[in-house]
This record gives structure tokens, sequence and C-alpha cells, in this order.
């Protein structure tokens, strides 16, 4: 682990917990509304491909308990994160191309795989974070059907939009 | 301890994430109000559900513990239902203090057999005279020449005794005789296995002017010192009366199959010794 690799995700955590406390608050996890944008997911996605499954569990639960003690919401996000750190091991897996990754891509990221394999594995990823997060934040399942899952159908896109914007502008290699 | 790490890494992503989401779930329902609620609200409704669960896999841990008691529990309780049927003394009988006073029946009873609860754990039936071993000794207090017995019928006779096992020879022998009574009619004759069938048995000095049917039920007689009085043996499966005698050979099907015992009770008669001395006395006249 040179600093190379490091020194990209931190800043990629800071600047998207930044981006999510400051500026996403004022229209998103606040309140009962449908207008919600979770971009801090987008460090876990992106932190390199030969990222162990147990750190990056751990990174997601750090992320997402940062993003909680900002809210007030302590373990919600954690909850999320840990889970979408756990998800993306598996979905990289799913989603290897054919013969595997070589170790030249760094980071799952459209600059080596394409925008179509970006954004399905984004697409996946997300559903799953952000069905997580909404199913904790109502913390039973008698709201799956009222509340879970049309919070998560419509965050959904909105948060994809946001991150595919966001990877677009910044174009991340590393 | 590098290759534990290497274990961990490569499959402790599962088990991370587990650790996680339970620290998790505890912080949600700590310090969000709402969550809290619901967790408390459903803890209280399904912590009974809960609670069952554990207590039936304690249960279910528990059972051979459970096994050993019951089994101890069953010999206690064989050997209250043997002594019932024993000698009830009138309770003005000055002579016979001793004794238990069973105050329903207004008698003193005598306690006269203690069971003692074993496992066969070898067993023969192929052979003309067939053995098992339980794993009982005479340090459990189990004496020679005593009987054998299951819940459903009889067993044998023990033989021969070594500190924790005990020889016993099976119903199934040339020489065992089990002195037998119909219960219908309550004549008794002996009970000897003609080597045949392991399921059969035969008794015979049975008077043939009685009328016996097949289904009839077969116990242990009253002079028996073996065997508790009125112990189920078996039922009348057919009735022949014998050429030139005034006697039947009565087949009977065994209520405890010899092949499948498995929990017997050792029958200790308390006055079998006196018993027997006094008929050696008569026999010596």
């Amino acid at each position: 682990m040179n600093s190379s690799i490091v020194l990209p995700n931190v800043w990629r955590f800071v600047g998207l917990v930044l981006i999510q406390v400051l500026i996403l608050s004022e229209v998103s996890l606040t309140s009962d509304g449908y207008i919600n944008v979770l971009l801090y997911p987008l460090f876990i996605l992106l932190l390199p491909i030969e990222t162990p499954t147990p750190v990056a569990v751990l990174l997601g639960f750090t992320i997402g308990l940062t993003v909680d003690i900002f809210f007030g919401t302590l373990g919600v996000n954690a909850s999320a994160g840990a889970l979408s750190g756990y998800a993306r091991a598996v979905l990289l897996h799913r989603f290897a191309p054919k013969g595997g990754y070589t170790g030249k891509e760094v980071i799952p990221a459209p600059v080596y795989f394409g925008w179509r394999w970006f954004i399905g594995l984004a697409a996946a990823f997300y559903a799953i974070h952000i069905f997580w997060y909404f199913a904790m934040a109502y913390f039973t399942p008698l709201y799956i059907w009222s509340k879970v899952l049309p919070h998560t159908l419509a965050a959904w896109p909105l948060s994809m939009a946001v991150v595919v914007v966001l990877v677009r502008l910044f174009h991340p290699k590393v | 301890m590098n290759s534990i790490l290497q274990l961990f890494i490569r499959h402790g992503g599962l088990l991370t994430l587990l650790v996680v989401e339970v620290f998790c779930f505890y912080l949600i329902s700590s310090y969000n109000s709402e969550q809290g609620e619901i967790a408390s609200a459903s803890w209280a409704r399904y912590s009974g559900a809960v609670l069952n669960w554990k207590a039936g896999w304690e249960d279910y841990f528990y059972l051979r513990d459970e096994n050993t008691r019951l089994r101890l529990e069953n010999a206690k309780l064989q050997t209250e239902l043997a002594n019932t049927r024993l000698i009830e003394v009138p309770y003005r009988d000055t002579f016979l203090r001793k004794g238990q006073i069973d105050t329903l029946e207004n008698k003193i009873i005598r306690p006269r057999y203690v069971l003692i609860s074993a496992r066969v754990v070898s067993n023969t039936i192929s052979n003309r005279n067939n053995w098992m071993i339980i794993n009982r000794g005479s340090e459990d207090g189990v004496q020679a020449n005593t009987g054998v017995i299951s819940r459903n019928g009889v067993v044998g006779v023990v033989r021969y005794v070594s500190d924790h096992y005990a020889v016993v020879m099976s119903v199934l022998h040339g020489q065992t005789k089990v002195s037998a009574a119909l219960k219908k009619h309550e004549y008794f004759g002996p009970l000897i296995w003609d080597g045949e069938n392991p399921e059969y048995m035969t008794l015979t000095d049975i008077p043939n002017h009685l009328q016996i049917q097949p289904g009839d039920s077969v116990q242990t007689s009253n002079y028996t010192l073996l065997f508790p009085e009125g112990h189920p043996i078996g039922w009348v499966d057919k009735a022949e009366p014998v050429q030139g005698s005034n006697f039947f050979k009565i087949q009977v099907r065994l209520s405890q199959n010899p092949a499948n015992v498995r929990d017997v009770y050792v029958v200790t008669n308390r006055y079998a010794e006196q018993l027997d001395q006094l008929q050696q006395a008569v026999k010596d006249e």
C-alpha cells in the first residue's frame, strides 16, 4: 500500500462526506420526503479492487458512522455502509471481466471497464445500499411496502444520476 | 499467526460484516429514539418466542441427562407398582409393626421388591441357550438369582454377577422356568422355551377343562420368588389339549420380544431368602 493509492481514497472520503453533509443534507436524509441522494457510498464502491473484504466492510462502517455523527442517526448509515462493503466484494466477483481482473485496473471505474459496466455495477451496489439504509431507518418489516421500498425506488435513480455526473466530472483513475 | 491472518483476510469478510452489523443494531436501537422504541416493543413481543426456542434447544441438549433421570424415576415407580400388588397386612395385626401404613387403604404394607434399572449391553436369541449381559453389577446392588423384567414383560434371571455387570439367563434358555398364570382363571404352571421361535414360549400344567381363548393375558403367578406377581408376560396364541393327560399345552406370545429388549429392571425380592428357607425346611422333613 503506497501513498499514491491511499491518498486519493482519503480525499474521496473527506470530499464525499463534506458534499453529503454540507450540500446534500439540505435536500436529503433530514425529512420524511422522497428527495434523497446518498452520495457517500461512492467512496466504498471506488475503493481499490484488491481491497480485502473485511477492510472494505470496516471502511464502509467508518464512512457510514462519520455521516451518522453529522446527521444524528447513529448506526443507520454505518450499518448500510458495512453491508455495502461486503456487497461490493460479491458484486465485483459477479461483474469480473473474462479472465478476471489483471491488476492494471486499480479501481472499478469507467476509465478501465467502460460506462456500461460501471453503471450496471453501481446500480446493483446502490440498490443494496439504499434499500438497507431505509430498512434501518424505519427498522421494522411492517413498513417495507409502505415506506422502505417507495423511498428506495425514489432515492435510487436520483443518487445514481448524481454519481454518474460526479464520476464523469472527476474521471477517477486511482 | 500469519496464516491465521491470511485465512481471515480470505474468509473473514462475512464474519466482519456480522460483527459490525450486530454492533450497528446496538447503536441504532440505543441512540435513535424511534428505532429504540421499535426494538424494545419487538423484544417484548418476540422475546417469549425466542426464549421458548432457546429452551427447546436446551431441552434437546439435556435429553441424555433427562433420559437417565427418567430411567431412575421409572425404577422407583415400577418398584412402587410391584409393591402395591404385595403383602397387605391388616392394620390391626399387632405382630407386624414394621412396614408402611397406606393411609388410603388403612393397611400396613411391607415393601417386598427393590428394582434396579439397567441396560442390556449384550444379547443373543439364536442359540438353544441364550444369555444377556446388563450394565449393573454387585456394586449397584444386583445379586445372583434375581429376576429381570422390562416394562412390557419378563426378560430373564441373573446368574453371575461381577462388580459392574451381570450375566442374565434369558427366558430363551433351556433351564428357564417362569411360574406363569392365566389372568382370567388364576391357574398357574411353568412357562418354558422349546428352543424354536424366540417370540413364543410354552405354558403347561393348565387343566384342560378351562375355557381358554387366544388373546387371554398371561402374567407372573403369585408363587414366583423371582418376579413381581401379576407382571405381564404375554398372550395366549393357541391352546391344545395334550393327548392322554388332563392338561393344555399353551403357546404364549411374549409381550416383551427378547430380540429388542433394552431397558430392564433387576427385581430383588427382599423376602426371597426367608421363603426359600421355609420351603427347604418343608422339603427336608
